[in-house]
């Protein structure tokens, strides 16, 4: 088995209202669920608030968020265990997020 | 003391096993010095710059490397600071900025 990272990047538009993350989160828990079951899930990981500052540069000036490349945002990570890059894939379609659009960027973690 | 993810993007590849062998040394005493000062909470992982991306309600599977290679996550570390404006500040070490990397800093979401 190989170790991957999901990176979920939520569809462009306004974050989820309380109401909406509350519907939301058993979706999500109960997809955790059944990855941790099959001996897929290494670590859930953390969801991300949509705030958060960017230090860049040789003069490493701190600028804050939001960030102009919103479709590039990231709003939390998973560690996945899969035979290969493409099991991994067919994984991350089951992911909650992807019902509302948005997308699950895939990564081997690199081994050193 | 609050979380925060530290996403390391856009840094340059390194161009030789040498390279590499030196990049990994810098990292690791920059990770040391965070741990030391208890700022450290998780080392996190390396990325290879390879991947998948599955989109939206198709789930469409489609091959890296990713139109934004400049904004690419080469990979992660979580943190402990006061707030944010620290957590900035203890960024400034990341040897990620001789790469012209950069450093994006974001509160982890208490649940």
């Amino acid at each position: 088995m190989s170790e991957f990272v999901f990176l979920y990047r939520p569809p462009q538009g306004p974050s989820l209202s309380p109401e909406e993350l509350a519907a939301v989160m058993p979706k999500w828990m109960s997809w955790m669920k059944q990855l941790d079951e099959n001996g897929h899930l290494t670590a859930a990981g953390n969801p991300l608030e949509r705030t958060g500052k960017i230090v860049k540069g040789r003069g490493k000036a701190v600028t804050d968020g939001p960030f102009a490349e919103t479709k590039d945002l990231v709003n939390g990570f998973s560690l996945i265990r899969a035979k290969d890059l493409n099991q991994a894939a067919e994984l991350a379609k089951g992911c909650p997020m992807l019902e509302r659009g948005g997308a699950v960027e895939v990564r081997p973690v690199m081994q050193i | 003391m609050n979380q925060y993810l530290f996403l390391y993007r856009g840094a340059e590849r390194p161009t030789s096993p040498q390279d590499a062998q030196q990049v990994m040394q810098k990292w690791i005493t920059w990770l040391e010095d965070l741990s030391k000062k208890g700022h450290l909470q998780d080392r996190g992982l390396p990325l290879e710059p390879t991947g998948k991306v599955v989109t939206g309600t198709q789930r469409t599977i489609t091959d890296g490397p990713f139109a934004e290679a400049k904004d690419i996550v080469g990979g992660f570390s979580i943190v402990q600071a006061e707030d944010l404006a620290h957590a900035a500040e203890l960024s400034k070490g990341c040897p990620v900025f001789e790469r012209n990397g950069y450093v994006e800093v974001r509160p982890i979401m208490k649940m």
